[in-house]
């Protein structure tokens, strides 16, 4: 196995092109080192993506991006993604318990990784677009069409991501995240997040309902009957509960974490949770 | 192998390295330094904690390659002409273990929380080791060793 430090990106793209599908880019390394043996015994080239300069979070016309290799603490401590509009990221890395993963885990990371993780379900919920990188230039992929099956994502050979952009939510409009894991150091079992904005009368003018860890698809998916009970209403326990409850047409999956009949429960616990977080932030945005 | 230099504790240390070679591997295993401990090197156990320019990270889930231009700090660099540090102490005084395996990792993530936060909230040091398991359960006496350990720190 051979190993490239890059100090530019196209020193990087260079690698990753002359190596295909026998080079990763590796970040925080959190999944690579942790799955080497099963996943990665293939790999002949590693490319660490740390000295690229993309570790940033700024606004730009109206859209906040971060940079791939963003770690998830540094997502938690700046002040445009702990306060304000967006900080939905930082209350959903506050859900990942683990300090020592939380320096190290970059958005990039997990990102790319189509499964038990919690930042794509939220980027799902804020409509969120994925810069991809390589020698022919860059693309975008919205969300939610990154994800294309357990741990399979829309990467072709020689790319790589190199930003997340998420598009500032309008006036009045709040998020909020909750899942269920088994411990501190596990991977979510269930994880929702949600974006409501409040229009005329303290209606729902837009809202997002997406859900993660938790499908048979393996990927974040969004529940589409929840959304439309929101929409339109007002935002009551009555109303509230019913969404939550239309979340049950998620089809969950069986694994040994927890069975597809407990998850499909904490589905609906997780989104009602988050409804109520959401609607909280959104009467507090002017 | 590709050479490379850690500076572990304030010492330079030259070795080589294979690219998925893991820190605590090398560590342990090449520098003997063996008071970081290795529970179950998927990064769900946090024994192997180590700081890396005075933050924590797990040491089974880093390159030992990508290791080479921070300052790391194990268990074995805490104390001082002869003296231990505080939370050392405190875990004696207190009984912040039983059978001592989840110690370093606990301590060393208990020094990255008092170095940024010399008067810490409960709350503050349980997060602090959220990612750290105790076989033995010893977790009520592990916070108030870090309680006393943050006291004895500040001279009090
Ligand atoms: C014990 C434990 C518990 C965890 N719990 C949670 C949790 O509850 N919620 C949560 O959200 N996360 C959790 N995580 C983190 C998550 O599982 C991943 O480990 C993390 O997101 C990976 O980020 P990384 O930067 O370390 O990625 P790496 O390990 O560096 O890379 C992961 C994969 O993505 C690829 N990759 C990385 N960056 C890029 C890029 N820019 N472009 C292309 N490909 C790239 C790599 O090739 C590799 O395949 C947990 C991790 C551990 C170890
Ligand atoms: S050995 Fe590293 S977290 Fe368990
Ligand atoms: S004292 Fe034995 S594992 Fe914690």
């Amino acid at each position: 196995m051979e190993y490239f430090n890059p100090g530019d990106l196209n020193e990087a793209y260079e690698i990753l092109m002359k190596y295909g599908d026998a080079a990763i880019p590796v970040a925080g390394s959190t999944f690579f080192m942790g799955h080497r043996e099963e996943l990665f015994d293939e790999v002949d080239a590693v490319v660490n993506i740390k000295r690229l300069g993309l570790s940033y979070i700024r606004l730009e016309k109206g859209r906040l991006c971060i940079g791939a290799t963003t770690t998830l603490a540094e997502l938690h401590r700046t002040g445009l993604t702990a306060k304000g509009p967006f900080r939905i990221f930082a209350e959903t890395v506050r859900e990942l318990k683990i300090m020592e993963v939380r320096n190290a885990a970059t958005i990039g990371g997990e990102v790319c990784i189509a499964g038990e993780v919690d930042m794509p379900t939220t980027l799902l919920a804020y409509d969120a677009d994925i810069v991809i990188g390589s020698r022919n230039g860059t693309r975008t992929v919205s969300m939610s069409e990154f994800h294309k099956g357990y741990l399979k994502n829309a990467l072709q050979t020689g790319e790589m991501v190199i930003e997340v952009q998420v598009p500032e939510p309008g006036r009045r409009t709040g998020g909020g995240f909750a899942k269920f894991e088994r411990t501190a150091a596990d991977l979510p079992i269930v994880n929702a997040a949600v974006r409501l904005t409040l229009g005329r009368g303290d209606r729902c003018s837009d809202a997002r309902v997406a859900v993660g860890a938790a499908t048979v698809s393996g990927i974040p998916q969004r529940a589409d009957a929840a959304e439309k009970v929101l929409l339109d209403g007002t935002l009551d326990d009555e109303r509230i509960r019913k969404a939550a409850a239309a979340s049950n047409s998620i089809e969950c999956v069986n694994d040994f974490r927890a069975s597809a009949e407990l998850r499909t429960l904490w589905v609906e616990c997780a989104v009602e949770d988050a409804i109520r977080k959401a609607l909280t932030h959104a009467g507090e945005e002017k | 192998m590709h050479p490379i230099t850690l500076n572990i504790n304030g010492e330079k240390h030259e070795v080589s390295v294979r690219p998925h070679w893991s820190l605590a591997y090398v560590i342990r295993e090449k520098l003997g330094l063996t008071g970081t401990k290795t529970g179950c090197e998927m990064g769900t156990c946090g024994s192997c904690t180590v700081l890396l320019d005075g933050k924590p990270y797990f040491s089974c889930l880093r390159m030992a390659i990508d290791s080479g231009s921070y300052a790391i700090t194990t268990i074995e660099g805490l104390d001082a002409d002869g003296k231990l540090h505080p939370l050392q102490q405190a875990f004696i005084e207190e009984h912040g273990m039983q059978c001592g395996f989840c110690t370093p990792g606990m301590i060393i993530a208990a020094k990255a929380l008092l170095d940024e936060n010399p008067v810490p909230a409960e709350l503050d040091i349980r997060e602090a080791i959220g990612g750290h398991l105790c076989r033995c359960g010893t977790y009520m006496r592990i916070v108030k060793s870090i309680q006393k350990g943050a006291r004895i720190a500040r001279g009090n």
